[in-house]
Parts: structure tokens; C-alpha cells; sequence
């Protein structure tokens, strides 16, 4: 009988072999693309599952924290609903994703022992279920998104292909983030705990709640704050702003720099996480 | 490139570091960072335990292989190494042919999600499409007889219904080599005569199967070859009429 299916484990042979065997996670798990995508929606269809709205309660509630915190903190800081409201419904939206795909990265690995421990299935296949799982709820959340930019007049069809810029540079700076957090919290059993106080206070920290011009422009907290940056350059193109220049350097140099350091760690961790769990 | 089933496993060592409470918690890392060294053996981080050393293992189309030896002999261990799930420490492990593994039954099935739900879950696991599942789906939704039951949550089922279910979903990929801890203990005599069937299926289209057993007779049964494992040291693989001299040594 003929096959044409392949598999070769062998032992260490120096630095150079263990970035290759890294690297072939990394393509097999996107040659097998669609099998994080069917994860993911399983995840999402069995979150929701008997519920009678389903997946819609992600809208649902996401719509009422808007309506909430948007009129509550509109008349706190005495600003017009008409600016207001649509920037804290991107705020919270976009955070979300963010938060969500670090926060959900601490159980990647930990969630998927059973499987990592008897198939040859890549690593980077969980990493991508925990992304395009936060994809999927952001989807529902875009049609909040979009009613509000409709309602209060900011809908602009030319600044969608900006704003999916800046989506697309939220999404591989969050990716990152989120495979560091797996790695990290299967070896080490605080770190989740760490990583959602974080969070949490970055959320706090960042323009979701309160406008940023409150701050001035250019203070220290906006310009070093990369979940600032993440969500400006979504945020702002929606809102009819342009976004600065810094912005994208910095996304930009967080993006190299964060996945060069993932990619280091997950070379030389990568033999050793099923191990951990 | 096409290449006849074979498994080819030479000087596999797997070492396992333990990471026991004290390796887990950050607190205690740092501390060992911070302070600037090793404070004693037992602040030293992970333990190693000799998994599996030097195993060498050559089958071919054809060879069923038993593998007997205590608990903790390795034999899970290699079973997961020759899966792909653990990376060898030293040696190298060369598999030609699909690989279906049925270490734990209950691998990606969702007790809330209903039969066929879990047969796609799984059969997307185990590397077919969307819609090579689609097209196969009867045929595994016959094979586990649960007929109007597969329409129901899994979480209904009964422990052998369970086990049929896992069995049809894990085998339904055409698998040239099989690896199984255990055989399928739960389930009546039905389900016992599906595995066989499966099984047989499986040696006539002269795949490999690695069966890991306690049970002799089992093994005399379905394997022709045989290996003891003793403390990850491996026997030379032996003829299985020689399984009674093989435990007696």
C-alpha cells in the first residue's frame, strides 16, 4: 500500500534545525488553516449552545455596556453623545478583541492538552482557534459598530480600507501577545492571573472610557501606550480622524519586535509544551 | 513521493522533565533568579525522569505489534512519540503512512454537542475536510449503529455508546498505522466485534498497528509481534509464540 504521508521527529541538531522545525509548526498550521477556523466555531456554537439568541447575546450585551457607559460617562465628562457614543462603542469593541485574544491565550495550550498530548497537530493551530474565536465575536460586535457610526453620521465607506488597516495590525499585535501568554501560562500557572490584572489596568489606563484629548495630545501615557496605538488606528479612520504617523511606526516596530521575541521563545520552548501541561 | 507504511524508530530517547508544584509557581522561579543560583537540588527546577532510552524499532506493512511491560515501563510514551505528540530527546522516529492514534477515546468529543457534531469535530482532528466528512458521514453513522441517537447531545449516551461513537469518529479516517492503549474496555460484546472488524480491515490492507496491553490473551490475539518495556528500555522485538519466554525472562 502506497501513502503519501510523512512524519519525521528526530532529536536536537543545533539552533539552526530547531528555527526550521519551528518554522514548519508555523506552515503546517497554516496549510491547515481551516481546521482552527472549525475549532473556533465549535467553540463559539457550543458557548452558545441551547441559548435561544445564540451567539447574538455577544451583540446583546455588548450593546447595553455601550448604551450604558456611553451615556453615563457622555454626561460625566460633559461631552456631546454625538462623540461620544460612537467613540466608546469602538473603544469597548476593539479592547475586547484585544483583551480577548490575550486573556483567551492563557488557556490555548492549557485547554488543548488532550489533544497535544497523542496528535501531531501544530501549535500555532490553537493559537489561530483563539484568534479567529475573538474574530467571530467581533463580527457580532460590528454591527453595533456600524449602526452607531450610521445613527450619529460617521459612516464614510471610503475609510474602511484604513480602518482595516489598523484591524490588521491590531489583530498580528494581539496574536503575538496572545501565543506569548500560552506558552508562558502553560509553564507557569500565575501567569494568567497576571495577565488579566494587566488587562484589566491597561484598559483603565488606555482611551476606552475618556478621551484622549483630556490628557493633551502628546502626554507620555498615549504616546508609550501600545493598546492606545491598536485601537487608534481603527478608532480614529472610523471616527473621520487621521491617524498619526507614529501610530503606524509603532505598531509597525511592536509587530516585528513582539513576534521576533514569540518566535524566539516558541523555538526553544516548543519541545518542551506538551510537557508543561 | 509515495513510500510503502513502515515505522522506523532508532536510538529514541525521551526525557521527561516533571514540573511538580514548585516548577509552576513563578514565585518560586524568580526567587531562584533573583537570589542568583541554585539554593539546594530541590529548588533546582524540573526533575527528569528517563522516559524511554535508546528504544530502536523497524516495522513493516503488516506487523501488528503488543506492547507489554508495568505501569510507568513507557509504553504510553512511545505510543506518543510514534503519534507525533512528543518530540524525541535524542534518536529520530521515521513514520511512512497515515498515523490514527487511539490513545484516550475521548479526544476532541463534546459531551454538549450531538453525535454527528462530534463525528465532524473529530473527523476534522484527524486531518479530513469539511466535505470529505460530508461525504463519509453515513458510512461512520452506520458503522457506530446509534442510528437516530447520533441526532442527540453525546452527553445522553451511555459509556458504551460513547465509546462506539469515539471508536467509528477516530478509525473513519483510512489510517495506515493505529496506535492503541488499551484496548476499547468499555461496551458490550457488539462494540468489541466493531473494533475487531475495524481491526481486521485495518491488517488486511496491510497497515501496522501498536497495540499496548496488560492482557496476554489480547495480545496473542490480534498482534504477531511483540516488545516488552521495562523501565523505558526496550526489548528487541520478538515473534509473538515467544510472548510466554519473553515475560518469563
Amino acid at each position: 500500500m502506497d501513502t503519501a504521508t510523512h512524519m519525521l521527529r528526530t532529536g536536537r541538531r543545533g539552533p539552526l534545525f530547531e528555527v526550521n522545525m519551528a518554522l514548519r509548526d508555523v506552515r503546517a498550521s497554516l496549510q491547515r488553516i481551516g481546521l482552527a477556523w472549525s475549532l473556533a466555531k465549535h467553540d463559539i456554537v457550543s458557548r452558545y449552545r441551547g441559548s435561544i439568541i445564540g451567539p447574538f447575546w455577544i451583540t446583546l450585551s455588548m450593546g447595553l455596556m455601550v448604551a450604558g457607559i456611553g451615556l453615563l460617562n457622555a454626561r460625566l465628562f460633559q461631552v456631546s453623545l454625538h462623540d461620544f457614543i460612537p467613540f466608546v462603542a469602538m473603544g469597548i469593541v476593539f479592547f475586547g478583541v484585544i483583551s480577548g485574544i490575550v486573556n483567551e491565550g492563557c488557556d490555548t495550550f492549557v485547554q488543548a492538552a488532550g489533544m497535544l498530548s497523542q496528535t501531531s497537530l501544530p501549535m500555532f493551530t490553537f493559537v489561530w482557534r483563539t484568534v479567529f474565536r475573538n474574530a467571530i465575536n467581533l463580527a457580532h460586535n460590528l454591527v453595533i459598530i456600524v449602526a452607531v457610526l450610521i445613527y450619529f453620521g460617521y459612516w464614510r465607506t471610503m475609510n474602511l480600507p484604513v480602518a482595516a488597516l489598523g484591524l490588521v495590525f491590531l489583530f498580528v499585535n494581539a496574536a503575538w501577545a496572545g501565543m506569548l501568554a500560552a506558552i508562558a501560562s502553560a509553564r507557569f500557572r500565575d501567569i494568567p492571573q497576571i495577565v488579566i490584572s494587566v488587562m484589566q489596568f491597561a484598559m483603565f489606563m488606555t482611551p476606552v472610557f475618556w478621551l484622549p484629548a483630556r490628557l493633551g495630545a502628546n502626554h507620555a501615557f498615549l504616546l508609550f501606550n501600545p493598546f492606545f496605538h491598536m485601537l487608534d488606528a481603527v478608532r480614529a479612520p472610523l471616527m473621520g480622524q487621521e491617524v498619526a504617523p507614529h501610530t503606524y511606526s509603532f505598531l509597525a516596530l511592536m509587530a516585528v519586535v513582539g513576534w521576533a521575541l514569540t518566535f524566539a521563545v516558541f523555538t526553544r520552548t516548543r519541545r518542551r509544551i506538551v510537557h508543561y501541561l | 513521493m509515495s513510500h510503502p507504511v513502515s515505522i522506523s524508530v532508532s536510538d529514541l530517547s525521551i526525557r521527561f522533565p516533571v514540573y511538580g508544584v514548585d516548577a509552576k509557581s513563578l514565585k518560586k522561579h524568580l526567587a531562584r533568579v533573583t537570589v542568583g543560583g541554585r539554593l539546594g537540588s530541590s529548588m533546582a527546577g524540573a526533575t527528569e525522569v528517563r522516559a524511554l532510552s535508546k528504544l530502536n524499532l523497524e516495522l513493516r506493512a503488516g506487523d501488528r505489534l503488543g506492547l507489554i511491560g508495568h505501569n510507568g515501563s513507557g509504553k504510553t510514551t512511545l505510543l506518543r512519540a510514534l503519534s507525533g505528540a512528543y518530540e524525541p530527546d535524542e534518536g529520530m522516529i521515521d513514520i511512512h503512512g497515515h498515523i490514527a492514534a487511539l490513545l484516550d477515546l475521548g479526544l476532541g468529543i463534546d459531551p454538549s454537542a450531538t453525535g454527528y457534531d462530534n463525528i465532524r469535530l473529530r473527523g476534522r482532528i484527524a486531518g479530513l475536510s469539511a466535505k470529505e466528512i460530508e461525504l463519509k458521514m453515513d458510512e461512520i453513522a452506520e458503522f457506530t449503529g446509534l442510528g437516530p441517537f447520533l441526532a442527540m447531545p453525546v452527553k445522553t449516551y451511555s459509556a458504551g455508546m460513547q465509546a462506539r461513537l469515539a471508536f467509528a469518529a477516530a478509525t473513519a479516517v483510512e489510517a495506515d498505522v493505529l496506535l492503541m492503549d488499551e484496548w476499547i474496555a468499555v461496551g458490550d460484546a457488539d462494540i468489541q466485534k466493531l473494533a475487531h472488524k475495524r481491526l481486521l480491515n485495518l491488517v488486511e490492507r496491510a497497515g501496522i498497528l501498536v497495540l499496548a496491553s496488560h492482557d496476554l490473551d489480547l495480545l496473542r490475539l490480534y498482534c504477531n509481534k511483540v516488545m516488552r518495556l521495562e523501565g523505558g528500555v526496550a526489548s528487541p522485538v520478538t515473534d509473538i509464540r515467544k510472548l510466554a519466554e519473553l515475560m518469563a525472562a
